[in-house]
């Protein structure tokens, strides 16, 4: 299975009467991007808004991250079963409008965090304030449910990352970077000396607002399952998680998932890049023990060497990474995982709910619950309701020159657990 | 700026005064004095901090004359008006290590005065001592000294100046349980492949969180006949003749006692207490029995429930003390116990 | 449902759910309600669902729901070491949810609701 991924570099974004990709300047037609969002009944109005690197702009309660894409050639779509028809993806040329990404704001449930800033020491925390974001805040209909109105906001976000995905369609590509990965015969013919390492990665799928989907499978609905490595390039999995800021995987993470680029650019020189293994995080004991029974399995049938796991969230993940890092293990498989850790603010806290001594490589995306400061924005894109009313509710939080006292929580992709970011403990 | 004020802490072997036929050189002030590490450290210092005065004390004075050389020190060392305390480093040396980690955490508790040492994390210093104070990882010998004082004097000099302290990959402490973040060079999924490309290649890696271990202890097969069984009592919870006669340490027990209660029926607040700390006592105090339940065993072995009880008992305080010194005092009686002939144990904590 | 039944401090669980569901609502915190599950655990209840479900942390939300069975006996290890941690993990973080307003009390309650909903989706009844 062959991808080419071919990079346009976004240096910046402007409304304009025209849509189009120039010289590397996305021009966005305000108007024609509004139709696109309100063809849902459910959604009253939107409004858009670009935030760039290093302005003073705090983008706040963040719901998903997405990096518009254009399937150019080869067969489907980006996000198969969701927006485009459900063919399997992975394999032809995509086009990726680099440097930038699609933001969607806005309150779905009254508690939910997610900070973005743009400058400031909250930005080095977060990924997304190195890119240019268009952000989009909807508005729902009166008497909307928070599932309907969830799931209006998820899936505008992707028609609009679809529609200024296509206005690269015809643009020749700045770079281009080939990603294959062959059949488990072919695999070891072509490396008979290289171990055989897969990538589990554990999907987010405990309910509402804490929902991922595979090629539009709500994922808890799931059994554990194999994917070529570049099906993920192509949208195949998506987020429909609005909790946990700090450790949920937006979109845009999915698309780019770090542990399939890294284990790419070993590919064919200290590894065999296998496959990518999914697996969920119910809520359900019996559901936990057959997907990391399920996983297991399939490491062993598939006979790899190892595996790195990622966990998405806080928790009951825990539970689930420790299951699959412990009954991998005990097939022979060697694994790495990638987690987060709940030290308390005084760090002095047990990191995990779960632990076993199996669990000997751990990499770690940092403690959330440290404290920040972020000082105040001269521009909110959203609401600061729930971090001034919410969080900011304890007197020590909101300080009185405006800047907010709050844990590394609340800062979208602050302490990844699929290694997006360099952030981690000691 | 002025220049941070650092009083130094070595034993005799290092004040170039003997070896082992000195180590009960008692505890000496030398103010203005810089003396063996003291030099190394000085050279890293700069013109940032001095070393004011060093302290020397024999390693075997020290842990002999524990109250006293701690007191003795304390005083010394606050009479300098340090900025920040420097202790060692004490390599492999345990009873070095071990005076080196009591001395630097009382300038801290009781003075206030920021304190660092630093000992190879093999000295059973570093395990009583690392959660208390900064201890630097050290090389096991003294060959390693460059290195130990190339970690000690910038983390000297930090803490002197208040400023905050890095994770210890960063500082190069011994990991004290406390997480604090900090941003590595690579991405973690970067990361987590060379770790995982190192554990295939049967290669040394280090993982960045160690879970938590816990020492299970699978249990031994129940008694068959208790009516016959010899029970031993032992107990963490502090439980000692009024008097506390082997003076166990209220938190962080160094030892353990070994005490008889032959004939003794009933513990009574005129007869036995607790030494133990870090909880309210009156309880114990106002009947030890309910910690180490000697009269309801006096009752069952009257009864016949149990053959007889064990006329010794072992007790030590569990409040602090580190693991490694628990398994080692249990080691040690558990072999008396065996040899007593004792068929089970009783153990109890507060 | 076939030997279990639902231990919950949200009442819209029991709103919600039909009769044919047993249900427990206890009037209490997040946390004792985690113990209260505990209890029963040391008496031989057995999880069924994790109690730590959800991404919403304790102290950022009030409301609870653990299923358990109705199992007297033995005491399940694997319950019991989830059951602890989750009470353990209570502490660290920061008690919010007192100050919130009502609306988003509500929020709490349908997130609560909906993670146990599709928890019980796997559930045979």
């Amino acid at each position: 299975m062959k991808l080419e991924i071919g990079n346009i570099f976004i240096k910046d974004i402007q409304f304009a009467a025209e849509a189009k990709v120039a010289d590397g300047v996305l021009y966005v037609d305000k108007a024609a991007l509004e139709k696109v969002v309100l063809e849902d009944e459910t959604i009253k109005s939107v409004s858009f808004d670009i935030a760039k690197p290093g302005e003073s702009v705090r983008i706040t309660p963040v719901k998903d991250v997405i990096e518009p894409r254009v399937k150019v050639e080869g067969p489907g779509g980006i996000f198969p079963g969701i927006i485009a028809k459900v063919d399997t993806v992975g394999s032809g040329k995509t086009h990726v409008l680099k440097g930038m990404a699609v933001v969607t704001a806005g309150k779905i449930v009254g508690f939910q965090e997610g900070v973005i800033d743009m400058s400031g020491p909250g930005a080095k925390y977060t990924p997304f304030s190195e890119t240019l974001n268009l952000v989009m805040v909807c508005e729902p209909v009166e008497g909307l449910k928070q599932h309907d109105y969830e799931k209006a906001v998820r899936l505008a976000g992707f028609r609009v990352a679809v529609a200024l995905g296509e206005l690269g369609r015809d643009v020749t590509p700045d770079e281009t970077k080939v990603y294959e990965t062959c059949g488990m015969k072919e695999g070891i013919e072509k490396y008979p000396n290289l171990p055989r390492v897969a990538y589990v990665q554990m999907l987010q799928s405990q309910g509402l607002l804490h929902d991922t989907y595979v090629y539009g499978v709500d994922a808890k609905k799931t059994l554990s399952t194999i994917l070529w490595p570049t099906e993920t390039m192509d949208g195949a999995i998506v987020s429909g998680n609005c909790v946990s800021a700090c450790d949920k995987n937006p979109t845009y993470v999915h698309e780019n998932n770090p542990v399939v680029e890294d284990l790419f650019a070993q590919h064919g020189k200290t590894l065999n890049f296998v496959c990518q293994i999914i697996t969920n995080e119910n809520v359900y004991l019996a559901d936990k023990q057959r997907s990391s029974d399920w996983t297991a399995k399939m490491c062993r049938l598939l006979d790899l060497d190892g595996v790195i796991v990622s966990q998405e969230g806080f928790g009951n993940p825990d539970t689930d990474l420790i299951m699959n890092c412990k009954k991998i293990e005990a097939q022979g498989v060697k694994t790495v995982i990638i987690t987060d850790e709940y030290a308390g603010r005084d760090g002095k806290s047990q990191s995990l709910a779960d632990a076993d001594p199996a669990a000997d490589a751990v990499v770690t995306g940092g403690n959330a619950n440290e404290v920040i400061v972020l000082p105040k924005m001269d521009k909110v894109i959203g609401t600061l309701d729930y971090v001034n009313k919410i969080a900011g509710a304890s007197a020590e939080t909101l300080q009185p020159d405006g800047s907010l006292v709050v844990e590394l929580q609340v800062i979208t992709g602050a302490t990844n657990e699929t290694g997006f970011i360099k952030l981690s403990a000691r | 700026m002025a220049k941070l004020r650092v009083v130094h802490y070595i034993n005799q072997f290092f004040a170039q005064i003997g070896g082992e036929e000195k180590a009960d050189y008692p505890a000496e002030l030398r103010v203005g004095e810089v003396v063996g590490p003291g030099m190394a450290l000085m050279q890293k210092f700069g013109d940032e901090a001095e070393i004011v005065a060093t302290v020397v004390c024999g390693d075997s004075y020290f842990n002999e004359n524990l109250d006293k050389a701690t007191a003795d020190i304390l005083e010394m060392v606050a009479s300098q008006k340090p900025d920040v305390f420097v202790a060692g480093p004490a390599f492999n040396a345990g009873r070095y290590g071990v005076a080196c980690g009591t001395i630097a955490a009382a300038v801290q508790e009781k003075l206030g005065i920021p304190a660092v040492t630093g000992m190879y994390v093999e000295n059973p210093g570093a395990d009583m001592f690392k959660t208390k104070v900064y201890i630097v990882s050290t090389k096991n010998s003294a060959a390693g000294m460059r290195d130990a004082v190339a970690k000690l004097a910038p983390l000297a000099l930090k803490l002197g100046k208040g400023e905050p302290i890095g994770a210890s990959v960063e500082e190069g402490y011994i990991p004290n349980g406390v997480r604090v973040n900090f941003f590595e060079k690579e991405r973690g999924s970067a990361r987590a492949v060379k770790m995982l490309i190192k554990k295939l290649a049967g290669k040394p890696f280090e993982t960045e969180f160690p879970m938590p271990v816990f020492d299970r202890v699978a249990p031994n097969p129940a008694v068959k006949d208790m009516a016959h069984a010899k029970i031993a009592l032992v107990t963490s919870g502090g439980i000692v003749p009024k008097g506390n006669p082997d003076h166990i340490e209220s938190s962080s027990a160094s030892h353990y006692g070994e005490y008889d209660i032959t004939g003794v029926m009933d513990l009574t607040a005129d007869t036995f207490e607790t030494a133990h700390g870090g909880y309210d006592p009156v309880y114990a105090n106002a009947d030890a029995d309910r910690v180490l339940p000697v009269d309801v065993l006096r009752d069952m072995e009257k009864e016949g429930k149990i053959g007889s009880l064990h006329h010794l008992y072992y007790a030590t305080v569990g409040n602090g003390t580190a693991v490694a010194s628990a398994k080692k005092f249990a080691a040690e009686f558990a072999q008396k116990l065996k040899a007593d002939g004792v068929d089970a144990v009783i153990l109890t904590s507060t | 449902m076939t030997g279990g039944y639902i231990l919950t401090n949200n009442p819209l669980v029991t709103e919600r759910l039909g009769p044919d569901v047993p249900v427990e609502y206890l009037q209490c915190s997040y946390k004792s309600l985690l113990e209260a599950a505990r209890d029963r655990i040391h008496l031989g209840a057995r999880l069924l669902s994790h109690p730590l479900s959800g991404s919403v942390k304790p102290g950022e939300t009030p409301y609870k729901s653990v299923i358990l069975t109705k199992g007297k006996g033995d005491v399940d290890e694997q319950s019991l070491e989830l059951i602890e941690n989750a009470i353990l993990a209570c502490a660290k973080f920061q008690q919010r949810c007192d100050r919130y307003p009502p609306s988003v009390d509500l929020d709490c309650r349908l997130i609560d609701w909906t993670l146990l909903e599709g928890a019980l989706a796997s559930v045979i009844l």
